[in-house]
């Protein structure tokens, strides 16, 4: 019976240790700049589209607080006109005279208890002197 | 091989990017080339709305901006039946519920159309929220604008009305809707996918116009008032009464009755929706002698103080007899007017000739629009020259066969008021739209003044129509404190059924103006068909009364003459007096007549019955001027009388001063006009021998 011989190593494995810590990396400067130049370009566009779109949505939130505003608006111009229309209505001259004569016994006067009075420039013409006829009775 | 492998796959991939790439760019393709339309149109009706904005009508105001129609927003109920769906059934109960509509209309509506219907038009709000917090779907509020006119039937017939679409109808409204109406325009609103809407487009351009009008509601309710008075208390048929401001022709109040409420005008009869102050005619009777004298002292064919045969009472023309309506003798010019002698005006006209009478009465505007900027105006009736037969210059020279609208008459009285000028009369003074006023073009220009008389020929009918009212037809015309003018007319109606004139049937009226010798206005009052009392002097002369002693205080007029002793003794005695029936014209007015709209008034009727106490209102006394007595003194002297009491002197004529107006001894205001007539010292003499006690004198 041969022997077997050992098969030769063929592999070997080396550890080899390099230090290069004390190795500095070589940064082209045009390279960097331009880097630096793309990435600021590549924010601004990125600001801009950002801004865009904030401009954008804020512009549609901004209208839906106009349409708001809006119909406020209207809702107090709406006010607005009724008040209006109720002191046109307060104002009709039947109604005063009515309520003069009904409700409180006024009457017209005669020619000879008005009396046309000549103020002069820049005064105000006294108030009416009141005469409560139905006291003295 | 390897290497093959790998590049197998990455054909692979590549070719399934390209499909993928060439899908995707063939789908936009198709939907950006071939079916963009579609889409966009899809599109826009999902996030676009065309909202059609009707602008607001503009407001109408009178001369002091009181608004006396405008517009208010309300909402009105539609529908777009095809988003209602199958639920029509429900929608259309709930509504019928909410809106008090009968469900088979609502029905009706929603099967009838499937893209728009009303539901129910101008809302009252409380039915709009009723309407909204149902909140179906399919069913929408829009913003309207509603016609209100706050002050009812005040100015009816000048305003006019609307319909239900605001397009105006009559009056102002009708007469100017182009322009109060403004133009409609469409905007276009975007929507979120929520339906929120945004970007609802700019504001109105064009704005209905405000329209402000010389009509004054105060004098406007004072004439509706006594003419509403007068109607009660004669039972007139129909009535009318203008306020004009003679030295414009500026229509201060406009009246008719029967009168009706503009903001139910459908409920209205037509009858009551006419505006006769326009479009009536009638023949004026007695005051078309006006015109008749007017144009005879201008040609100098007649003077006042001369005497004509006025016939005992009647005088042929042609053949035919014309009865006078009392028979009277020797009259002179001035009584003849102050009378009313229909035969004494037959023979000044006939003096005058027909073609020199028919040039006046043209001159003065009658048979022709007076342009009054409101819509319906008649030009009235008269025939031509040619046509006339030989009794015309008779029955004209009374007031019959010629028909006048009573706006060309107040219009021609207020040419002698104001020395002679004809003003086209018009009743609006501006329209603006917004703070800028819009040119006065069209039916809106201004017409052109035309001197129809001389100013001398003015003065002396002013003198005339004054005598009227102090010794003629018109006494109940009489005003206490200012001096007026005016001439009373009694007109015989055509009967119908015989066509002829009727005894029972007349149209009384009275024009005339105050004061004379610087008149503020011109008032006529003309009732159709009173019953009882029918004469112009005995009906129409005591409203014309009532609105010029309420009118002219009101326009600050300061008086001309003394008030009389009786009525001073009345205002400081009155609860002594025992016999106040000459202060009759001075009761209130009976308001049984006017409905009682003011609810607070309605709850206080009982408390009204109990007699309360009578608040009256006294003002202090200002200092007077009074009117020197000027006869006989030289145009000097009076010019340097008057100037000296601070007075603005009208001469008129020449030689001695003959007459002044106001009176002698009359109390009138610093800088008021005293007109001073002169004449030949045969005149004077003559003026002062009536002057004297137990001659005619005036009263006031």
């Amino acid at each position: 019976m041969s022997k077997r011989k050992a098969a030769p190593m063929m592999e070997f494995r080396t550890v080899k240790r390099i230090d290069n810590s004390r190795l500095a990396r070589h940064m082209e400067p045009a390279k960097q700049k331009n880097l630096f130049k793309t990435a600021g370009l590549g924010g601004v566009v990125a600001l801009f589209f950002l801004f865009y779109i904030f401009q954008h949505f804020k512009c549609i939130d901004l209208s839906f607080q106009l349409e708001d505003l809006k119909t406020r608006r209207a809702q107090v111009a709406q006010l607005n006109s009724e008040l209006k229309l109720e002191i046109a209505n307060l104002r009709d001259p039947m109604r005063i005279d009515v309520i003069a004569r009904r409700q409180l016994g006024l009457t017209e006067p005669l020619p000879t208890q008005m009396r046309e009075y000549e103020a002069a420039a820049g005064e105000q013409v006294a108030v009416a002197r009141f005469v409560r006829r139905g006291q003295q009775r | 091989m390897q290497e093959e492998k790998v590049h197998v796959r990455l054909l692979i991939v590549a070719g399934v990017a390209l499909l993928w790439m060439t899908a995707v760019f063939g789908r936009l393709g198709y939907l950006q080339l071939i079916r963009h339309s579609d889409y966009l149109a899809r599109a826009q009706r999902q996030q676009q709305r065309t909202i059609e904005i009707t602008p607001k009508r503009g407001a109408i105001y009178d001369r002091n901006m009181h608004p006396l129609a405008m517009s208010v927003p309300v909402e009105s109920a539609f529908a777009v039946p095809a988003e209602i769906g199958d639920n029509k059934i429900l929608a259309s109960r709930l509504l019928s519920n909410v809106l008090g509509i009968p469900r088979a209309v609502l029905e009706t509506r929603f099967e009838s159309s499937g893209s728009f219907v009303w539901v129910s038009r101008k809302l009252p709000p409380d039915k709009a929220e009723a309407v909204r917090a149902l909140n179906l779907k399919g069913v929408y509020l829009q913003s309207e604008n509603q016609r209100y006119y706050p002050k009812r039937e005040l100015a009816a017939h000048v305003l006019g009305f609307v319909d239900l679409d605001e397009k105006g109808l009559g009056g102002i409204e009708y007469g100017l809707d182009s322009l109060i109406r403004g133009k409609s325009e469409k905007i276009v609103v975007m929507a979120d996918a929520r339906q929120r809407w945004f970007d609802g487009g700019s504001a109105q351009k064009d704005q209905g116009a405000n329209v402000i009008l010389t009509i004054d509601e105060k004098i406007q309710y004072i004439a509706e008032r006594e003419l509403a008075a007068a109607i009660a208390k004669t039972h007139a048929m129909a009535g009318t009464v203008i306020v004009q401001n003679p030295n414009t022709g500026a229509i201060l109040a406009l009246a008719n009755w029967p009168k009706f409420n503009p903001n139910s005008a459908n409920e209205a009869k037509a009858e009551a929706r006419m505006d006769r102050a326009v479009s009536a005619i009638y023949e004026p009777g007695s005051t078309f002698k006006l015109i008749t004298l007017a144009a005879a002292l201008d040609q100098n064919l007649a003077r006042p103080d001369e005497w004509f045969n006025c016939e005992n009472g009647a005088v042929y023309i042609a053949g035919h007899r014309i009865r006078d309506h009392k028979p009277f003798g020797m009259l002179t010019v001035s009584d003849i007017l102050a009378q009313s002698s229909d035969v004494g005006a037959i023979k000044i006209a006939l003096r005058m000739g027909a073609p020199k009478f028919y040039e006046y009465i043209r001159a003065f505007g009658f048979g022709q629009q007076t342009g009054v900027d409101l819509p319906g105006e008649s030009k009235g009736i008269l025939r031509k020259l040619d046509n006339w037969s030989a009794i015309s210059i008779g029955s004209v020279s009374m007031g019959q066969e010629v028909g006048v609208t009573p706006m060309q008459l107040v219009t021609a009285v207020s040419a002698i008021a104001n020395g002679g000028t004809l003003y086209k009369p018009h009743v609006v003074a501006e329209v603006k739209r917004g703070s800028e006023s819009l040119p006065m073009t069209g039916a809106l220009a201004p017409g052109e003044p035309k001197e129809v008389i001389r100013p001398e020929t003015a003065a002396t009918l002013r003198r005339l129509m004054e005598g009227v009212l102090l010794h003629g037809t018109g006494p109940r015309a009489r005003l206490d404190g200012w001096t007026a003018a005016g001439k009373t007319g009694s007109a015989q109606k055509i009967d119908p059924a015989t066509g002829r004139y009727s005894r029972t049937q007349l149209i009384a009226s009275f024009s005339g103006f105050a004061p004379i010798n610087d008149p503020a206005v011109t008032i006529l009052v003309s009732l159709d068909s009173p019953v009882g009392e029918h004469e112009g002097g005995q009906v129409a002369a005591p409203v014309f009364k009532r609105i010029a002693e309420q009118v002219l205080p009101y326009l600050d007029v300061p008086r001309d003459v003394p008030l009389s002793p009786k009525l001073i003794q009345a205002a400081y005695h009155r609860n002594e007096m025992e016999d106040d029936s000459s202060l009759s014209d001075f009761a209130p007015v009976d308001f049984s007549a006017q409905p009682d709209q003011a609810p607070a008034a309605q709850n206080s009727e009982k408390k009204a019955e109990t007699p309360k106490p009578t608040v009256t209102v006294a003002l202090d006394e200002g200092g007077d001027i009074a009117v020197p007595d000027f006869q006989g003194k030289t145009m000097r002297d009076v010019t340097e009388m008057c100037l000296r009491l601070g007075l603005e002197p009208v001469l008129v004529g020449s030689g001695l001063a003959v007459d002044v107006a106001p009176a002698s001894g009359a109390k009138v205001r610093r800088g008021a006009k005293i007109t001073v007539r002169f004449g030949e010292p045969e005149a004077v003499m003559k003026a002062a021998r009536n002057a004297k006690p137990g001659g005619k004198t005036r009263n006031r």
